[in-house]
């Protein structure tokens, strides 16, 4: 079976690492950018897209929120589920990304555990697999 | 325009915390331990600034042995197999999510900056007419580790009408 396909795209190399480590243990096939624009470019390049994308919202030359609006206007990627992962935790930001396309908002800083439960209730990952 | 900030150290505690939680001290074995020192020494820190409803910055420093630490625990790796760049790394990316949550707690209209390390003691950069108004001050498996707030005096002149 192939495996499945995640992009994480932050501009902390730090960060990628922990996302990288946490989808890696699910079994996800690991992709990583490191701002909105390089993950624009390497899914242009890409024949299968990724089936989930985990996203920073600061970073240079194409934010997250931009990312976001993106992926959404193009119908090859209509398929991707987007999950922000930032330290932006207003209310109103929130509401932007979620607006904007996003599946669900994730808040640094965040324990490994949090995180395999958003992507478990995204249908991402077994239930229980951070148990 | 300025306002009065609302983030005190009981805030910027529980902050610090959290991230100990999530990445430094996932198993709860060795918090920070406040020591209240804002003078202790530090090797090496980073920082982001928040400028808009509010301006300053939020600065994190250490030992250099502490920092070694952190990027170990951030990027689960081995203490010395840790390189100058996942030290700056991880100590830039601490600054940002500190830095990211003090900023939701002001009021709306504040913009973070992207963090900014150096890797030399704190007391090496100037932060111009700024003003530290709050921190944690703690010692991490016997090394010291700061959080501080400082505040912009331009918001200062501001307030008093200069």
């Amino acid at each position: 079976m192939t495996p499945m396909r995640a992009m994480v795209i932050d501009d902390s190399r730090a960060m990628r690492m922990i996302l990288k480590r946490i989808v890696t243990k699910l079994n996800f096939e690991a992709v990583e950018a490191g701002d909105g624009k390089e993950a624009m470019d390497l899914l242009a390049d890409m024949t299968e897209v990724p089936e989930l994308a985990l996203i920073d919202w600061n970073m240079p030359n194409m934010n997250g929120l931009e990312f976001v609006t993106k992926v959404r206007a193009d119908p090859r990627l209509r398929e991707m589920t987007l999950v922000m992962v930032t330290t932006e935790s207003e209310q109103s930001q929130i509401v932007r990304a979620l607006a904007a396309g996003a599946h669900e908002y994730v808040i640094k800083p965040f324990t490994e555990g949090a995180m395999i439960e958003k992507l478990a209730l995204l249908g991402l990952v077994p239930t229980g697999a951070n148990s | 325009m300025s306002v009065e900030v609302e983030v005190n150290e009981t805030d910027l505690a529980e902050m610090v915390e959290q991230v100990w939680e999530s990445y430094l001290d996932p198993e709860g074995v060795s918090p920070l331990i406040q020591t209240y020192d804002e003078n202790q020494p530090s090797e090496v820190h980073s920082s982001v600034s928040i400028t808009g409803s509010w301006s300053g910055h939020v600065v994190f420093a250490s030992s250099r042995v502490a920092a070694q630490r952190a990027a170990a625990a951030f990027l689960a790796m081995e203490a010395e197999e840790v390189s100058e760049e996942d030290i700056s790394d991880t100590l830039g990316e601490l600054a940002n999510i500190v830095g990211g949550n003090v900023k939701a707690m002001l009021p709306s209209g504040a913009q973070l900056s992207l963090p900014q390390v150096m890797l030399a003691p704190e007391t090496s950069t100037r932060y111009p007419n700024a003003t530290r108004i709050s921190g944690v001050y703690g010692i991490w498996e016997g090394e010291p580790v700061s959080i501080s707030m400082w505040h912009s005096s331009a918001d200062n002149k501001e307030e008093k009408g200069e």
